[in-house]
């Protein structure tokens, strides 16, 4: 068995199992007739609408809408998050400053921030660009200051024995020591930003994306079209976070296999 | 056995100049939960130039903290720490240290590890990759300079500390129990090399154990420390020369220094020499 489970193309099929099932489960309730019928789209109409919305090229500009908009939050969010937690945690002075302001507005869900954007900034893109970079924001600032503040001592005495420099001591040993955890907090950053993508997409429903064709699919109770949206979302959801997995394991190849 | 690795070149080569270390007065304490705690008190101690000086004593006598001191990770004490008479208050690339734990970043391969302690010196950059190589080899881990220190064993990793140590030829270099983590026969072999490193180098030494006879084997002189307050109980002069084996010379200083370290407190005083030499 655990031979078995050391094939990679194995283990594969077994997480198809789940999702297999679910589809079976699915498409059973979808023929079985009756009010609920109505609730389940059967999967040759799933197919046929994903057909329809690939040979129209929305999809694809839907995803790539939904996907620019999580990076460029994730970007926007990630790296003031870094900066903002690197810097509190160097600087003593600055985390009694912002840390009580910061814990305050994590408080409120994203999603609570909405009323008020909008009538400060309206409720166009800018407004969806907004949410999705403050939700990669607060993860990433909370690593990252974890990361920093918890590097060993041990580590900076050697930097001290060696005669560094401030800029030595942070490129050296705080940056890299405290790298696990900031690629942590983008990791977390990256499904909010995800998320939060999608959701104020439904909730504004501007400038195209995954979340907006969800919206439009509802309102012309096109069950099948929603389907497609949430299966699209969930396979790129999943694909972008493996690869951000892979770049993580890269960057940290110098840490001892947990397994 | 011996000879054959000290044929072996060791980069650095000639004798460090310098390194004469003083301690005067030395008194060192600590508040602990509000009360002042003495940890060092009234240190007097000579090292010459190219010493090996090993201190032993029971846990809680101070030794790190002296190293610690000595190194100048910590600057608040009385007294006098000088070396070649230069009053110490912070680190300096003239004093080097092994710690207990090798201290190596994980996140940088060997070469990187140790190429970090060049990074402040006058040496050419040009010339860094080649001494780095050198004191790889010094310590034996040639062919495993692309590995990061989770890939090392923990002798390997230790010696890889050691060699990130000497590869600023510091004109005195504390060893905080370098080998204590390391298993019997690992310990052996690392002290043999590094007597063949001393005595190629001829800086000054100065080693914390706990382990009496490595502080024979590898020390000029022993200091034995007692605790509570940490002072100096005894110097033991061993007067044989390097390389030395670990043969029956040894033994009855061995004894002598465990006795002492076992006795009740208050015994002989302080600075006694006593002549190592024995009538074969």
């Amino acid at each position: 068995m655990k031979a078995l489970l050391a094939r990679g193309w194995v283990r594969a099929v077994i997480g198809l199992v789940a999702p297999a099932l679910f589809l079976i489960w699915w498409q059973v309730q979808a023929l079985s007739g009756g009010a609920h019928a109505l609730a389940f789209a059967p999967l040759e109409s799933v197919g046929a609408a994903f057909v329809e919305l690939a040979v129209q090229g929305s999809l694809f500009s839907d995803m790539a809408a939904t996907l620019s908009r999580s990076l460029s939050g994730l970007a926007i969010g990630g790296a003031l998050g870094i900066a903002l937690g690197v810097a509190m945690a160097i600087w003593r002075p600055l985390d009694r400053l912002l840390n009580p302001l910061l814990q305050a507005i994590r408080q409120v869900p994203l999603m609570g921030w909405l009323p008020l954007l909008g009538l400060w900034v309206g409720t166009g893109q800018g407004t969806e660009l907004i949410v999705v970079s403050l939700s990669a924001f607060f993860p990433t600032l909370l690593n990252s200051y974890e990361g920093v503040a918890g590097v060993e001592r041990r580590f900076l005495e050697v930097g001290q024995v060696y005669g560094f420099t401030p800029w030595q001591r942070f490129r050296l040993i705080l940056l890299p020591g405290a790298m696990p955890l900031i690629l942590t907090g983008l990791t977390q950053g990256l499904a909010f930003a995800w998320i939060a993508s999608i959701a104020s997409e439904i909730l504004l429903g501007v400038g195209g994306g995954l979340g907006v064709t969800m919206q439009l699919a509802q309102m012309q109770q096109r069950l099948d079209i929603i389907l497609v949206a949430i299966l699209v979302t969930a396979a790129l959801g999943f694909t972008i976070n493996q690869l951000f997995l892979r770049l993580r394991q890269h960057l940290l190849r110098w840490q001892a296999p947990l397994r | 056995m011996i000879h054959e690795v000290l044929a072996r070149p060791v980069p650095g080569g000639a004798a460090a100049a310098g390194g004469a270390l003083a301690i005067r007065d030395l008194h060192k304490s600590f508040t602990i939960g509000g009360a002042p705690r003495t940890v060092l008190e009234g240190i007097n101690l000579d090292i010459r130039p190219g010493e090996f000086v090993s201190i032993v004593g029971a846990s809680g006598c101070g030794k790190s903290t002296l190293l610690r001191l000595i190194v100048g990770l910590d600057d608040d004490y009385r007294g006098e720490i000088r070396l070649d008479g230069e009053r110490v208050s912070t680190t300096s690339l003239d004093r080097g240290i092994v710690f207990q734990d090798h201290r190596l970043f994980p996140w940088m391969t060997l070469a990187q590890n140790i190429e970090l302690a060049l990074r402040n010196t006058d040496v050419p950059a040009a010339r860094r990759a080649q001494i780095v190589a050198e004191h790889i080899a010094l310590v034996n881990l040639t062919g495993f300079e692309q590995a990061y220190p989770h890939q090392l064993s923990g002798g390997m990793a230790q010696r890889a500390a050691i060699a990130r140590a000497l590869v600023t030829e510091p004109k005195l270099l504390l060893l905080d129990e370098p080998l204590g983590a390391l298993d019997a026969l690992t310990r052996v072999r690392v002290q043999t090399e590094l007597q063949r490193i001393w005595m190629a180098q001829r800086s000054t030494m100065l080693m914390v154990t706990h382990d009496v006879e490595e502080a024979l084997y590898l020390g000029d002189r022993v200091v034995v420390m007692a605790p509570e307050p940490g002072r100096i109980r005894r110097i033991v002069e061993v007067d044989l020369p390097h390389p030395r084996d670990r043969a029956a010379l040894l033994h009855r200083l061995k004894d002598e220094i465990l006795a002492e370290l076992t006795a009740a407190p208050g015994g002989p005083s302080n600075l006694v020499h006593l002549p190592g030499r024995e009538a074969r």
